[in-house]
């Protein structure tokens, strides 16, 4: 159990900037997720934490021990990774065995801890079988086992759900983080499933192209995003973005007019900002027929989705997503207005698209 | 038989025709007519005299008799022996040391190290064969006894594939088997090219050492390749001669402990002096015996059938 510290950490492959300038700091028996698009460098950065890559700049800490130039097997992580890499030639038990086996651990040990960690995860009735006889559920299991069996101070998780199909992606995420609880283990999850990273991480930090935008909470991060990005990467349907024009105290969006929020006020008025971006999210949103106060725009189309269903809506050309619930019914091309909650209301500077808040502290 | 099985012999012969012609004239007629001769007394081609005669197991137990109390032919046969053993481990473990050492270097370094280990198969088999006609050369020119006497450690030069057996022996599997690497480390490189990189980099992670890598994770998932390029060299090495022909005759390498039994055959049918193709054929067969009793030893070993799947789908 160890808290994790990343300083400065930059690596490059080449020309290409992998990684610029992260600093993290991980806290003991975290669940952090590691959240970008592909390409974005989270997965080299788990390997870095990991020992794999070296990195060019930068000191990690576990505690308050400098592991930069460690490597990986004195480092005591486990790793999981997306397709599991478990040894196809090798039982289930001497898969989990195999990391003891090359610590030397006498025979009746390896067999007792295996044996506990198989129970953990209710795979001790598939030891005897070979990986290519379960099924993609189980050889997860199967990983998981092994990287814990060594009792690792970090348990690295890359992408370990991906290969999974939903149904069964769903049930293994809600178990996933209960154990990491239960063993309150410091545990790094890379992921590029928004939804995922906002299921089970305690804290998460989104990546793009080599640099951690923000970090913080779920809430924090799909509530209050920092960048546009951020905004766009979490949530399904994505955030909605609007180009807006300062008036006064009033917001001009397109042919609408709203008023500017009050948490944003004195902001505007400091930063003598003219042109913004509107960002708020499908469900902070109602949609009233007809004209009213508010954005106003005509149905483009809908889409039921069980409990409620996504209505489309053309702001003069413009698209944007509000969720309605499933009794209303709208027909193409009607009129509404979308009242938006104010207090949700993000604003983002339209050349930096970094929210004005931000913006307003640097 | 249904309309439908002969629909499917149809579509069948039509797509093997063109392999089984080849079988048929390159494989399976020349068998028969080896298998043949081998009861005949044919001699310098005089077809007309002797093809026709038949002398039954004449020549096998000329053979045999040979065998017992022949030197020159224990010697072609300890040869054989010594020659097949000694370069298909060569050949097998080294290949793979050189596919294991390159898949742990830099990338670019490996495929520069992989290529110079090509060139001997590359070059065209007199120009190799040259190459270290000259380099162990029993005068002064030769390469070897040059940088030796050059270096003081001889005063004289040593004929090297005259000293019998081993030296003729040791040129032989040298000159054999640094073309045989090749073929092991291709098969070998490529292989653990279809390893996941998942597998060594999470081991790595558990503590395992380069040589943990190779010996519990990397060698057991080659198993197949590894049996497959011992099937493989132990054939092409039973029948191989043109390198050895080539040092033979042009006498580096003793004639006597230099040749193995398929060049033998080859001098013995086509070769100076008077031909015997009766006896060439006979041990012509044997070889082939040997060849097909240890191909099958392999294939049952590689559990070949159990790769055969059948194809999923109706046929």
């Amino acid at each position: 159990m160890v808290e994790i510290t990343l300083k400065g950490i930059t690596k490059r492959f080449g020309n290409f900037l992998a990684l610029d300038n992260i600093n993290l700091k991980i806290n003991d028996r975290e669940f952090m997720a590691l959240l970008g698009p592909s390409g974005s460098g989270k997965s080299t950065l788990l390997y870095t934490i990991a020992g794999i890559y070296r990195p060019t700049r930068g000191r990690i800490y576990f505690d308050d021990r400098d592991v930069t130039d460690i490597p990986p097997k004195d480092r005591n992580v486990g790793l999981v990774f997306q397709n599991w890499a478990l040894y196809p030639h090798m039982t289930v038990f001497e898969n989990i065995a195999f990391p003891l086996e090359l610590r030397k651990v006498p025979r009746d040990e390896i067999e007792r801890k295996v044996r506990e960690v198989a129970k953990m995860l209710h795979i001790e009735n598939l030891l005897h079988r070979y990986p290519w006889q379960l099924s993609g559920g189980q050889q997860q299991r199967v990983a998981i086992a092994r990287a814990l069996v060594k009792e690792p101070d970090v348990l690295l998780l890359d992408e370990p759900l991906s290969n999974l199909d939903t149904l069964l992606r769903l049930e293994v995420r809600a178990e996933l983080k209960r154990l990491q609880k239960e063993l309150g283990i410091t545990a790094v999850y890379v992921t590029h499933d928004q939804a995922e990273a906002l299921a089970m991480a305690d804290r998460i930090a989104v990546i793009k192209e080599g640099k951690i935008l923000q970090v913080g909470t779920p809430n924090e991060v799909y509530y209050k995003p920092k960048y546009k990005f951020v905004g766009w990467f979490l949530g399904n349907p994505p955030m909605n973005f609007v180009e807006a024009e300062v008036e006064g105290d009033y917001l001009r969006v397109y042919s609408s007019r709203i008023p500017v929020p009050s948490h944003y006020r004195e902001i505007i008025e400091k930063l003598g900002i003219k042109e913004v971006i509107l960002g708020f999210r499908p469900h902070d949103a109602q949609i009233v027929k007809g004209v009213g106060d508010g954005l106003l725009g005509e149905v483009y189309s809908f889409e039921p989705l069980g409990r409620e269903q996504i209505v489309t809506i053309s702001l003069d050309g413009v698209f944007i997503k509000v969720f309605a619930p499933e009794e209303e019914s709208f027909t193409f091309g009607e009129k509404v207005t979308v009242e938006i909650r104010e207090d949700r209301i993000i604003l983002f500077d339209k050349e930096k698209e970094v929210a004005l808040e931000y913006l307003y502290k640097d | 038989m249904n309309r439908m099985g002969r629909e499917k012999i149809k579509d069948l012969s039509f797509f093997l025709f063109p392999m089984i012609l080849m079988i048929l004239f390159f494989y399976i007629i020349p068998l028969v007519m080896t298998v043949y001769t081998s009861f005949t007394p044919l001699r310098n081609w005089n077809v007309e005299r002797y093809l026709f005669e038949f002398v039954g197991l004449y020549n096998y137990e000329r053979l045999l008799y040979m065998f017992q109390h022949d030197p020159t032919f224990k010697a072609v046969i300890l040869t054989t022996v010594v020659f097949l053993g000694i370069t298909l481990v060569i050949n097998v473990l080294g290949g793979l040391v050189l596919a294991l050492a390159t898949f742990f270097i830099n990338e670019r370094i490996a495929s520069g190290f992989r290529l110079l280990w090509l060139l001997p198969r590359m070059s065209p088999i007199a120009v190799y064969s040259l190459v270290w006609y000259y380099f162990f050369h029993g005068s002064e020119i030769g390469t070897l006894n040059s940088i030796l006497m050059k270096l003081g450690v001889i005063s004289q030069p040593i004929p090297w594939g005259q000293i019998i057996p081993w030296g003729a022996w040791s040129i032989l599997i040298f000159v054999n088997g640094l073309v045989g690497v090749s073929f092991g480390m291709i098969v070998f490189t490529s292989a653990l090219n279809q390893i996941p990189r998942e597998l060594i980099i999470a081991a790595r992670v558990d503590g395992a050492s380069t040589w943990d890598i190779s010996r519990k994770i990397l060698i057991p998932l080659m198993r197949w390749h590894i049996l497959y390029v011992l099937t493989w060299q132990f054939l092409s090495l039973l029948t191989t001669f043109h390198h050895i022909f080539l040092l033979v005759q042009w006498n580096l390498i003793n004639r006597d402990y230099g040749t193995t039994l398929a060049l033998y055959v080859f001098n013995t049918a086509f070769g100076r002096g008077e031909q015997d193709q009766g006896l060439a054929a006979a041990a012509a067969v044997i070889l082939s015996i040997v060849g097909i009793i240890g191909g099958y030893l392999t294939l049952k070993l590689l559990k070949f059938e159990k790769m055969m799947k059948k194809p999923r789908g109706d046929f």
